[in-house]
């Protein structure tokens, strides 16, 4: 290819090509589509009902908080390839293995989050419910929770963006996804195609964060200021 | 009734955070807590209520153990006013007065009642009621913080330093109000505060603590008049025969007027405080007659207010 051709192709099809390609190929998009969006929500929802107990239990007892903090972080350094190669032998070939990745990695944030968002409550909140006679539930239920549900929601967003990312190694063990075009795209170094699988990714980790920072301020409480939201944001 | 016997709070690392403490709290009786800070005051008062648990001694609610009961129970049946206020920013000032109230299952049409009642009972408008603690300001904060820890009627209420975020003429006036409601609500208070002015002002009793250990258990004027020790005294401040004025009311010295005794310029009310009495004499001249509902009911001389001063010093140097 010769350095014209390259620059042609950067003018006239960069902008074009891949959306002529998803055009082209439709069916096969909203299936890749579908199958990345489906890996990126189960493993999302595995994380947050592993991660947000697991940051409510943290938030219990000193002890217990070291050693969750300490695992979460753990699981976010495992190279997401590696969990995938690790464990598709026993996972078997196709989603499993991915979910898992995806899983572990969004862990992390959520459960950094949670622990913040619970931790930076004003201690004489959680004292007046004491006080006033709530039983540890009580407390949990009406105060700690509504008050952390915001800085819990950044952490699954941030997380979910972070998996949308992840689920393009599904390719590797056949699990379908957007990489499926990332991958042939490299085999075959057609920049369309693989923008055709890059670009829908990068669109839907925009969508997600716009849609979650909408969720985010639906399920801040009335009454919780806009500052002291910016604060605890900070924090965690 | 409240009745603590040699309470003693000793934490884990061996610091006595207090050492047996005991006194007596009437029924309808405010009593302030005050000392400097680390004195054990807000240790003692939470003891009340097992915030704090008791390491040693015993606390009795009209003769149970506080150790007896659940504690959820316990501080269900106790109002707590807590230093910073406490409001729950996410929930509205109904729900927040509610809290106790909803916690004992009481009715929608019962709590909204409730509310009702005590925002007029702290004089704010019902519309504050759906909004959020954010949009209130600090007195009115204050306010709702009171309002909550009354609101499922309990015989005793803890206040923790409840005035103490205020600027000085808020706080005043807050003050005030309370005196006023709790003159009109029988309820048993033990009001936590670091100044001793406001201790005066506040209790029918006030226990001064130091490093742990109560050092004086008296009403404000027995207080101010004979002071235990010097430490007491020191805590009290040099203005102490000033203070002692502000406790003592003209009634309880003033004289029966003479015949012919005319109201003349400025007569003093019988409630007024001999501090003001004081100035007004200084500035007009004694006697001062008394004068309550239109009728002149009694004298006071420059020397019935220096006496009382003089008498109250002479107290303190036989001790």
């Amino acid at each position: 290819m010769t350095l014209g051709v390259h620059a042609s192709w950067v003018l006239s099809s960069a902008f074009t090509g891949w959306i002529d390609y998803i055009v082209a190929n439709q069916d096969q998009f909203l299936s890749l589509l579908e199958g990345h969006l489906v890996m990126v929500g189960i493993g999302e929802f595995l994380a947050i009902s592993v991660a947000v107990p697991a940051g409510i239990a943290a938030t219990r007892d000193p002890r217990a908080a070291r050693i969750i903090e300490n695992l979460g972080a753990v699981a976010q350094t495992i190279p997401a390839l590696g969990v995938v190669a690790l464990t598709f032998t026993f996972l078997g070939l196709g989603k499993a293995p991915t979910i898992l990745a995806i899983t572990l990695y969004a862990l992390f944030p959520i459960l950094k989050n949670t622990v913040a968002g619970i931790q930076n409550i004003d201690d004489s909140k959680t004292r007046a419910g004491r006080g006033m006679g709530m039983t540890n539930l009580q407390r949990l239920r009406r105060i700690e929770l509504p008050l952390a549900l915001p800085v819990i929601f950044a952490g699954i967003r941030t997380s979910t963006v972070l998996c949308v990312g992840v689920a393009y190694i599904g390719v590797f063990v056949g699990a379908g996804g957007l990489g499926v075009w990332i991958q042939s795209g490299l085999t075959s170094v057609n920049y369309d195609v693989m923008l055709a699988g890059a670009i829908p990714g990068a669109l839907t980790v925009i969508a997600f964060d716009r849609g979650f920072s909408v969720l985010e301020s639906l399920v801040t409480p009335e009454g919780v200021s806009r500052e002291e939201m910016a604060d605890s944001g900070a924090a965690a | 009734m409240i009745e603590l016997d040699n309470a003693t709070k000793v934490y884990g690392d061996g610091t006595v955070a207090v050492e047996d403490v005991s006194f007596e709290v009437e029924e309808g009786e405010t009593v302030t807590l005050v000392g400097p800070s680390g004195c054990g005051k807000t240790t003692t008062m939470t003891m009340v209520n097992r915030l704090t648990e008791i390491s040693d001694g015993d606390i009795r609610i009209d003769g149970t153990s506080v150790l007896d009961q659940d504690p959820i129970e316990l501080r269900r049946n106790i109002g707590y006013v807590i230093q910073e206020i406490g409001l729950f920013e996410h929930m509205t000032v109904a729900e927040n007065i509610s809290i106790v109230p909803d916690l004992r299952g009481w009715s929608d049409e019962e709590k909204s009642a409730r509310v009702e009642e005590l925002l007029d009972l702290i004089e704010l408008p019902q519309t504050v009621a759906d909004q959020y603690p954010g949009n209130l300001s600090g007195g009115q904060r204050q306010r709702v913080g009171v309002a909550r820890a009354m609101a499922a009627e309990p015989d005793i209420i803890l206040m923790d330093e409840p005035f103490g975020a205020l600027d000085p003429i808020t706080r005043q006036n807050l003050q005030e109000e309370f005196l006023e409601i709790q003159r009109a609500l029988d309820v048993t208070i033990m009001f936590v505060t670091h100044d001793i002015d406001e201790a005066l002002k506040m209790g029918d009793k006030v226990a001064v603590l130091r490093d742990g250990e109560l050092v004086q258990y008296d009403a404000p004027k027995d207080l101010l008049g004979s002071p235990k020790n010097e430490f007491v005294a020191d805590f009290i401040g040099e203005d102490r025969v000033l203070k002692q004025l502000t406790a003592v009311s003209v009634r309880e010295v003033m004289t029966a007027p003479k015949d012919g005794d005319g109201a003349g310029e400025r007569p003093l009310s019988p409630e007024e405080s001999l501090k003001v009495a004081l100035q007004r004499i200084l500035q007009d001249g004694s006697p001062k007659m008394v004068v309550e509902n239109g009728e002149v009911v009694g004298r006071l001389t420059e020397a019935d207010v220096a006496a009382v001063a003089g008498a109250r010093a002479s107290e303190v140097l036989q001790q």
